[in-house]
C-alpha cells in the first residue's frame, strides 16, 4: 500500500489534475478549481504563545462515548501542541490509579497556579495520561472542594439566574467542575507573566458552566464548546417522539422542564450561547442543536479514529477470512442437526451497540430481516443469511442448549481426529508391505463411532435464537419481535437469527472472539439508528473493511453522504430514515440487504478493498482538521488584534474532497480509475494541518 | 342535619397546590357529593389560580397567612414550606357552615366519602409514621369561632412539636388516641403513599378500597411530569409503579377539569371579570400548550408566579401590613402610572397588575424585582425621594427575600420554565456580560 501511495503522490500535481480532467469519466461532477488551493500553503500557524486546555468530565474517566473521542484524539493533539496541550477532567482515585503517572508540572506558571489553588483548599493533581500520544493532564478533585457548593451555587445564581436542585448529584458535580475549571484558567491566567492566548476547549453540558464563567468573569480565554448530543434530543427520542418532522416545532423550554431535566438544559444551552465557537459532532446533531439549543454551529468537528495501518496490502482480508472461518466454526455447532445450509454461500450480517430497541434501529431490521426471508424464499436464493443480535441485556448467563450445540460440535471433531489417527496408522502399516486396500482402511469399530457421534446431532428442536437465558424473556422488545415475524431458524427459513445478549469476549466458552475480531469476520454491519450524534460502530466496520448500513440520521451517514458521491458502491449503504415511512425505510432495508446477497464472493472481495480505502477519511490525521480549524476560528474571535480567521471559499471549507466514482458498473470497476482517486484523496490528505489559514496581525 | 350547612374544605397557599385544590374539588364533583365545596386560599394566590377554582369551589375564601414563629422547628424538620399550613386553623371560622370535612390540596379523592360527614369532631385517620397521632390531611370538625380562638391560644402557648399544624392540632386534641374509637377513620380515608413503600403486602391487599389517597413528602403529582417516558437514565427520584397509578389519575383528574372548563360557557358576573375569566382559562391549559414568555399574554407566564411581595411571617397581619404594604404599593404605582385604592386588599391591586400592564411594563416590572439591579436601584432612589429610608430598606430585604424563594425553588426542581425562568430571560442575564 505504501508503495503505491509513494507512487502516486510523487506525481507532479498539475499532472494529476490533467489526468483527473482529461481521462476520467465523472458520474457526478466535482470541482476541479477546489484542487488549486492547495498549493498556496505559504504560512503555518505559529503555536509558540498559544496554550490549549481541552476540558471534559470523561477525561481519563470512562463513562460513555466522549472518552473514545478524547482518547483516540490526544495523539493527533499532542503532536501539534506539543508541551502546550493539557486535559482538564476530574480526579477519580481508581482511574489515577489504572492510567495517570502523576509527574510535577513541567510549566513553571502552571506549578504556581497549582501550588496556589492547592494552598487555597482544593486539590489539583498533574500528571501525564497512559494513552498513545501521553497528553499532561490536570485532574481536580470535585469532591474535595464540596464545601464550596452552596456558595459557587449562589455566585451562579447572582450571575446567570440559573439555579441547581439539590437532589440532582451529577449536575451539582458540574456546577463544583465548572467552578473549579475557570478558577484554574483564571489563576493561571494571572500566573503567567507574559500571558500566552488562552484557548479553552470544553466537551458536553458537565464541563459547559466552566465556559460561561470565564465569559462572565472576562478571563482572557478563546473558547470552544462542543457538544457530542443535546441532552433535551436524547430524552425526546427516547420518549418515541417523532423527533425529526417536528425539530422547529418543539417549545424546548417546556420539554425541557417536564422531562425535570431543565437546569441541565439550561446550563449545556448557556454554555453553547457563550462559546465563541460552537461546534457539534455531525450535520445532523447541527441542525438538533440549531433547533434544541437555538445556536447554529460554527463548524462541524467529526470524530474520527486512529486507523491501523497494516504493511501488507491486503493483509485485512486475510484477518477476514480467518475471523470468518471461526465464526463458522461456531455456526457449525450452533445449527447441528439443521445444518441444511451452504456455509460458503452463508452471509453474517451483524447489529452491536447498547440496547436501545428502537433508538438503535433494531425494530426496522427485525422487520427488514422477516422482508428478506420472503425474498430469498420465492426467488430460491442458494443464500443464507444470519442476522447477529449483540446488545447487551439482562441475563442469567448461557442456556444450555447453546452450549450443547457448541460440545457436539467438538465431539465430532474428536470423533473424526480419533478415525483419523487410526486410518494413518493403518495407512502406514499397509504402505510398509503394499498399496493399501480402500476398503480395509475403515473396520467395523471405526463406523460404528462415526455412526454413534452422527446419533448424536440428532435434534428435535430448532436451533435457539439467543444464546442466553433472558431474565426479561416475555417482554424483551428483540424476542417478542422474532415472535412476532416468526423467525425462529427453521429449515425453509433462508434468515437465521441469532441473539447475543452480551459483549463479546474472547474467554467466551460460546464465541471465543473479542469484538474487532468479530466484525472483521463478518461481511455487514447494520445500524439503522434513528438517534446517533456520531456512530462510532459504522465507523469501526469501516476501518476494517466491512461494509455497513447507515442512516441519514447518523453522524456517520450524513459525513458519507456528504463527501462522497456514491457511498453504495464503497460498501456504505445510507438508509433513508429521514423523509420516509418507517415502513419505506424497511422496504429500502430490505431491497440494500437482497442486493447485498446477490453479490457474488469476488464482488465482496472488491467492495471490501473500496471500504477499506475510506478508512483515510475517518483517521483523526485527517479529520482532526475540523478541531483545527474550529480552535483557529477561536483564537481569531477571541483575540482579533493578534489574529484573522480567513475562511476560504464555502466549496473548500468544507475542505474534503468528493470522491467521484465512475459511470461503469459499481462493482466492477475499471483498474484504470481506481488509483485516480486513491491519488487524490492520499494527497489532500497530507495537508491535513493546513488546510486553513491563520494569519498573525502585525 | 341539613346538608347545606355542611361542606368539604381545601387549603391552597401557592399556585401549585391550587392545582391541587383544583383536583380535590374536581374529584368531589365528579363522585356527586351533594356537600358544598369551599376553598381557603391565602393572598398571595394569583388572580388566575383563584378564579380556577372559582369554577370548581362553591366558594372561595381568601384567608390571612398565619404563620409559625418556630422557624428553628421548621428548619430542622427540614420542611420549611410547612410553617404556612398554620394557616389551616382558619377553616374553624367557617361558621356557616355547622361541620366541615378538611381535605389536604394533596389528596386525591377516588369514590364519594359523603359518609364522613356521619362523624364527629375531631375524626381522622392515623399518622403512618406515629399512629398515636392523627395525620392532619384529613380531619371532620366543626366550625367554632371559640375552638377557633383557643387553638390561636394553644398555639401561642405550647407551639407545635413538628412546626406544622399536625403537632398543634395533636396536642389540642390530645385525647384522640384513647378516648374514642369512632373518631378514628380507617386509613384507606387518608392513605399515605408512602405507607406503600413500608408495608408492600397490606397495601396488596387493602390497596384497592383506598377512598382518598394523601401524596405525603416533598414531591406532590404536579411536581412529576405524566406523560413522559423517561430513558434509563433518567431521574427516578420519586416513581413508584403504585404511586404512578394514582399520580397518572391525578393528572387524568387535572386534565379532566382542564376540559370541562374551556368548553363551558362562560357565565359572567361583570366586565372586569369577563377579561380575567377569559385569560384564566390559559392558566391550566398553559402547562400543555407550547406557550413561550414571548407569544403569551402576560397573566399566562406562570401559573407558579410567587407573589412579587411576600408577606412578612408573623402571627398578627394586621399590624404589619401597614408598613409593609406602603413602598411595595409604591412601586406598584410607579410602574403602573395607575392609581391604586388604598382602601382596598392588598391583593387586589397585585392581582390587577398582569391585566392591566403591557408585556413591556411588566418585563420591566419583573427584572426590576427579580434581575437588574441598576434600574431597581432606580426604583428605590424614587422611592426614597418620597418614602423614608426605612421603607427602602424594607423593600431592598423583601426583595432579596424574593431573590432566596426564587432560587429555593430551582434547589427543590420547581422551576417556573414556562414563566419567569424561560430562557430567553436568562439569555438576557447573560448577554449583559457577553458584550
Amino acid at each position: 500500500m505504501s508503495a503505491r501511495m509513494n507512487n502516486l503522490t510523487n506525481q507532479n500535481a498539475g499532472q494529476r489534475r490533467d489526468a483527473v480532467a482529461a481521462g476520467m469519466p465523472l458520474a457526478r461532477s466535482f470541482s476541479v478549481t477546489s484542487l488549486s488551493g492547495l498549493e498556496e500553503w505559504d504560512e503555518e500557524f505559529d503555536l509558540e504563545d498559544a496554550v490549549l486546555f481541552e476540558i471534559a468530565w470523561e477525561v481519563a474517566n470512562k463513562v460513555g462515548g466522549i472518552y473514545t473521542v478524547i482518547q483516540t484524539k490526544a495523539r493527533l493533539t499532542c503532536e501539534e501542541w506539543g508541551e502546550n496541550y493539557f486535559l482538564v477532567g476530574p480526579y477519580m482515585e481508581s482511574n489515577v490509579r489504572t492510567q495517570v503517572e502523576l509527574i510535577e508540572p513541567p510549566n513553571a506558571a502552571l506549578r504556581r497556579t497549582i501550588d496556589k489553588m492547592n494552598s487555597s483548599g482544593c486539590k489539583v493533581y498533574f500528571g501525564r495520561w497512559l494513552i498513545e500520544g501521553s497528553p499532561y493532564v490536570i485532574l481536580l478533585d470535585v469532591g474535595f472542594t464540596a464545601w464550596s457548593l452552596d456558595r459557587w451555587k449562589s455566585e451562579l445564581w447572582e450571575n446567570c439566574a440559573i439555579g441547581v436542585p439539590w437532589f440532582d448529584r451529577e449536575a451539582n458535580d458540574a456546577v463544583l467542575f465548572g467552578f473549579l475549571t475557570a478558577w484554574l484558567l483564571g489563576e493561571y491566567a494571572a500566573q503567567c507573566e507574559d500571558p500566552p492566548h488562552i484557548l479553552a476547549h470544553f466537551h458536553e453540558w458537565l464541563a459547559g458552566l466552566g465556559l460561561v464563567l470565564c465569559r462572565q468573569r472576562h478571563l482572557p480565554v478563546a473558547t470552544i464548546f462542543t457538544t457530542h448530543a443535546t441532552l433535551l434530543g436524547r430524552y425526546l427520542c427516547a420518549g418515541n417522539v417523532d423527533f425529526y418532522n417536528n425539530l422547529a416545532e418543539f417549545n424546548v423550554d417546556k420539554e425541557a422542564g417536564d422531562r425535570q431535566i431543565y437546569h441541565r438544559y439550561c446550563l449545556e444551552r448557556a454554555a453553547a450561547r457563550c462559546a465563541h465557537v460552537f461546534t457539534t459532532v455531525s450535520k445532523i446533531t447541527a441542525i438538533e442543536a440549531e433547533h434544541l439549543l437555538k445556536r447554529k454551529p460554527d463548524i462541524v468537528t467529526p470524530n474520527g479514529l486512529n486507523v491501523k495501518k497494516f504493511s501488507a496490502m491486503h493483509e485485512f482480508q486475510n484477518l477476514h477470512a480467518q475471523s470468518k472461518a471461526r465464526i463458522q466454526e461456531f455456526i457449525r455447532g450452533h445449527f447441528y442437526g439443521h445444518l441444511d445450509f451452504n456455509l460458503d454461500k452463508t452471509v453474517f450480517l451483524f447489529i452491536a451497540g447498547r440496547y436501545e430497541f428502537s433508538n438503535k434501529g433494531a425494530d426496522v431490521f427485525l422487520e427488514a430481516l422477516a422482508r428478506l426471508n420472503y425474498l430469498l424464499r420465492v426467488n430460491h436464493s442458494q443464500v443464507t443469511v444470519i442476522a447477529f443480535f449483540i446488545m447487551p441485556a439482562r441475563t442469567n448467563n448461557f442456556n444450555v442448549e447453546t452450549l450443547k450445540g457448541q460440545a457436539v460440535r467438538k465431539q465430532l471433531w474428536d470423533t473424526a481426529h480419533t478415525v483419523k489417527e487410526r486410518f494413518g496408522k493403518k495407512l502406514y502399516e499397509s504402505l510398509l508391505g503394499q498399496l493399501p486396500e480402500v476398503s480395509k482402511m475403515l473396520d467395523k469399530e471405526d463406523f460404528t463411532m462415526m455412526k454413534r457421534a452422527i446419533f448424536a446431532t440428532q435434534r428435535q428442536c430448532l436451533p435457539p435464537v439467543c444464546t442466553h437465558n433472558m431474565l426479561e424473556d416475555s417482554s424483551d422488545p428483540i424476542l417478542s419481535s422474532i415472535r412476532r415475524i416468526g423467525l425462529f431458524n427453521s429449515a425453509q427459513d433462508r434468515v437465521k437469527v441469532i441473539f447475543h445478549p452480551e459483549f463479546l469476549s474472547s474467554t467466551s466458552p460460546l464465541l471465543p472472539m473479542d469484538y474487532e475480531e468479530f466484525v472483521r469476520g463478518c461481511h455487514l454491519g447494520v445500524f439503522p439508528s434513528y438517534y446517533e450524534p456520531w456512530g462510532y460502530t459504522p465507523a469501526e466496520c469501516t476501518v476494517m473493511g466491512i461494509p455497513s448500513v447507515s442512516t441519514n440520521l447518523s453522524g456517520f451517514g450524513c459525513f458519507m453522504e456528504e463527501h462522497i458521491a456514491d457511498p453504495t458502491s464503497y460498501g456504505i449503504y445510507i438508509l433513508d430514515r429521514q423523509f420516509r415511512s418507517v415502513d419505506e425505510s424497511c422496504n429500502q432495508l430490505t431491497s440494500f440487504l437482497f442486493q447485498f446477497c446477490q453479490q457474488s464472493r469476488r464482488q465482496r472481495i472488491i467492495q471490501r478493498n473500496r471500504t477499506e480505502r475510506l478508512s483515510d477519511l475517518l483517521d483523526w490525521r485527517y479529520l482532526g482538521r475540523y478541531y483545527i480549524s474550529a480552535r483557529h476560528m477561536a483564537l481569531a474571535k477571541a483575540f482579533p488584534e493578534s489574529f484573522v480567521y480567513e475562511a476560504q471559499d464555502p466549496t473548500s471549507t468544507t475542505g474534503f474532497v468528493t470522491l467521484v466514482l465512475p459511470r461503469c458498473h459499481p462493482h466492477l470497476p475499471t483498474r484504470s480509475i481506481r488509483p485516480h482517486i486513491t491519488a487524490r484523496l492520499r494527497t489532500r490528505t497530507r495537508h491535513t494541518t493546513k488546510t486553513w489559514r491563520l494569519r498573525k496581525t502585525a | 342535619m341539613p346538608e347545606a350547612y355542611q361542606a368539604f374544605v381545601t387549603l391552597a397557599t401557592t399556585d401549585p397546590y391550587c392545582m391541587g385544590s383544583l383536583v380535590v374539588g374536581k374529584c368531589l364533583r365528579r363522585h356527586g357529593t351533594t356537600r358544598k365545596l369551599v376553598a381557603m386560599v391565602s393572598p398571595n394566590i394569583s388572580t388566575e389560580a383563584r378564579l380556577s377554582l372559582e369554577d370548581v369551589f362553591d366558594e372561595v375564601i381568601v384567608v390571612d397567612m398565619l404563620d409559625s414563629r418556630d422557624r428553628a422547628h421548621l428548619f430542622w424538620l427540614g420542611r420549611p414550606d410547612l410553617g404556612i399550613t398554620f394557616t389551616k386553623l382558619h377553616c374553624w371560622t367557617l361558621t356557616q357552615y355547622t361541620k366541615c370535612v378538611f381535605l389536604d390540596a394533596d389528596t386525591l379523592v377516588l369514590c364519594n366519602v359523603d359518609e364522613l360527614f356521619d362523624r364527629e369532631e375531631l375524626s381522622a385517620a392515623p399518622d403512618p409514621g406515629w399512629p398515636d397521632c392523627f395525620n392532619s390531611g384529613v380531619f371532620v370538625f366543626r366550625p367554632s369561632l371559640e375552638t377557633h380562638s383557643r387553638l390561636l391560644e394553644h398555639a401561642k402557648m405550647c407551639g407545635s412539636f413538628d412546626g406544622g399544624d399536625q403537632g398543634l392540632l395533636n396536642t389540642f386534641f390530645s385525647d384522640w388516641a384513647i378516648k374514642d374509637i369512632n373518631k378514628h377513620l380507617p386509613f384507606i380515608y387518608n392513605l399515605s403513599a408512602n405507607a406503600i413503600y413500608t408495608y408492600l403486602p397490606a397495601f396488596h391487599k387493602y390497596g384497592h378500597q383506598a377512598k382518598i389517597v394523601h401524596f405525603l413528602g416533598r414531591y406532590k403529582p404536579w411536581h412529576i411530569p405524566n406523560k413522559q417516558q423517561p430513558p434509563t437514565d433518567a431521574p427516578q427520584w420519586d416513581t413508584n409503579r403504585n404511586l404512578d397509578k394514582y399520580v397518572d389519575q391525578w393528572w387524568a383528574e387535572y386534565y379532566g377539569h382542564t376540559k370541562m372548563h374551556a368548553d363551558e360557557p362562560q357565565e359572567l358576573q361583570d366586565v372586569e371579570h369577563t377579561e380575567q375569566l377569559g385569560m384564566s382559562e390559559a392558566v391550566p391549559c398553559s402547562i400543555q400548550a407550547p406557550t413561550s414568555w414571548h407569544s403569551s399574554q402576560p397573566s399566562v407566564t406562570s401559573p407558579t408566579t410567587p407573589h412579587p411581595h411576600p408577606h412578612s411571617h408573623e402571627l398578627v397581619p394586621q399590624a404589619e401590613e401597614r408598613e409593609e404594604k406602603e413602598p411595595s404599593e409604591l412601586l406598584t404605582e410607579l410602574t403602573l402610572n395607575a392609581p391604586s385604592s388604598s382602601t382596598c386588599h392588598q391583593l387586589e391591586d397585585t392581582c390587577l397588575k398582569p391585566d392591566d400592564l403591557s408585556k413591556a411594563e411588566a418585563e420591566i416590572l419583573e427584572q426590576s424585582q427579580f434581575q437588574e439591579p441598576p434600574v431597581e436601584q432606580k426604583q428605590e432612589e424614587v422611592i426614597s425621594g418620597v418614602e423614608s429610608v426605612l421603607s427602602e430598606a424594607a423593600s431592598n430585604t423583601e426583595v432579596s427575600n424574593a431573590n432566596l424563594e426564587h432560587r429555593k425553588r430551582w434547589e427543590e426542581g420547581r422551576i417556573d420554565y414556562l414563566g419567569k425562568d424561560a430562557f430567553e430571560n436568562i439569555r438576557m442575564k447573560l448577554d449583559q456580560f457577553l458584550d
